[in-house]
């Protein structure tokens, strides 16, 4: 009786811990969201390469953004879905439209689902502040598409399949980290998609 | 208590533990892999490792920046303490150390340092070296501390990749 009580211990130990070490891969690499706020379809972490993070915070942060800066210095922004909710897909066309944001500098960069930049060969993986060309109202517009459209503000999505976009801040103006909210993040808007309406 | 409890109570707890185990656990792991790439097959900590362009087959770190030249050094203070200089930067500039959980414990930029960032890197509870500059307090007795410099154009690459050939991280000589 106790050999089986024994075993039958033994079995539930090893069955507890492959369940709970799942559970954390699961929760890893399917939630990248946890924790994060969402601003106009952008995902915000307040909590990015800071001690106050949380060991969940901590753990998704080093996963998708090893080696983040704190607030104080960059504040990063995140976005895989669409205006519409829908993943973000190198078959689609979007155009992203933004203006002046409250930092130093900021870049605008697309990275493939495995969190690095596509291979295509375009050298075209980002756009920023000091290349990006600004219509008489001060705005400026990026096309994201696998194929070279007439204006040279582009980001080849070209072999990036689901991909993200991250827009990075450096030295934010006092308040933009603290209230992310107020800051006038970029549109994205879906011009096409192969095969289907947008 | 009643066997059958007494084996969900184990599956429970160890479940839980290896839960936080795995979370707990993953930013180091990570740091580790990091580090590792870093020092290289010589396996050299307190160096700096002066990173080509970012490009698509850039693999050292996820989510690079391709808009920034970025200088590594994989650092180790079992020996005692490091000394990290970096090069005045007319753009963007910063040099921030992270502890081995990830955590990014200091940084130091171009608006507050405009002639170049210099700092003393200790372990934590261990004496302070007799230095007129920073010194920084690692909890870790290893992390990485990286360098970015703006640099959006083959052209301000080559200015930086200039910029950054005199930096310094190397065992402190006091």
């Amino acid at each position: 009786m106790a050999a089986r009580i024994g075993a039958a211990v033994f079995v539930a130990a090893a069955v507890g811990a492959t369940m709970g070490a799942g559970s954390s891969l699961v929760l890893l690499n399917n939630l990248g969201s946890l924790g994060r706020e969402s601003i106009h379809g952008w995902l915000y972490n307040r909590n990015a390469g800071s001690s106050a993070a949380d060991p969940y915070d901590r753990a998704m942060i080093a996963k998708s953004g090893l080696l983040a800066l704190t607030r104080g210095e960059a504040i990063y922004f995140q976005r895989s879905r669409d205006e519409r909710g829908r993943p973000l897909d190198a078959a689609c066309r979007y155009e992203v439209t933004g203006g002046s944001l409250p930092s130093r500098w900021w870049s605008l960069t697309i990275y493939a689902d495995d969190d690095f930049l596509p291979v295509n060969g375009d050298d075209a993986e980002a756009m920023d502040a000091t290349r990006t060309r600004r219509r008489p109202d001060g705005s400026w517009v990026v096309e994201v598409s696998a194929k070279h459209p007439p204006s040279p503000d582009w980001i080849s999505s070209r072999n990036a399949g689901k991909f993200s976009l991250a827009l990075r801040m450096y030295n934010p103006n006092p308040g933009a980290a603290e209230h992310p909210q107020s800051i006038p993040l970029p549109t994205l808007h879906t011009v096409s998609c192969q095969g289907a309406a947008a | 208590m009643r066997p059958v409890l007494k084996v969900i109570a184990v599956a429970g707890l160890t479940g839980l533990v290896a839960h936080f185990g795995v979370m707990l656990a993953t930013p180091y792991k990570l740091m580790d892999v990091a580090m590792s790439r870093i020092r290289g097959p010589a396996n050299r900590s307190n160096v700096w490792v002066h990173l080509p362009r970012t490009t698509e087959a850039a693999r050292m770190v996820v989510r690079p920046s391709p808009d920034l030249a970025y200088s590594s050094c994989a650092y180790d203070l079992s020996n005692g303490p490091v000394l990290v200089q970096a090069a005045a930067w007319k753009d963007y500039m910063s040099v921030s150390v992270y502890q081995a959980n990830s955590d990014n414990i200091y940084v130091a930029n171009d608006r507050l340092h405009p002639d170049g960032v210099a700092f003393v890197l200790v372990r934590r509870g261990r004496p302070h070296p007799p230095t007129p500059l920073p010194v920084v307090e690692s909890p870790s007795r290893r992390g990485i501390v990286l360098e970015r410099r703006l640099a959006p154009t083959a052209e301000a690459f080559n200015r930086a990749a200039a910029a950054r050939r005199n930096d310094l991280c190397t065992p402190f000589q006091g």
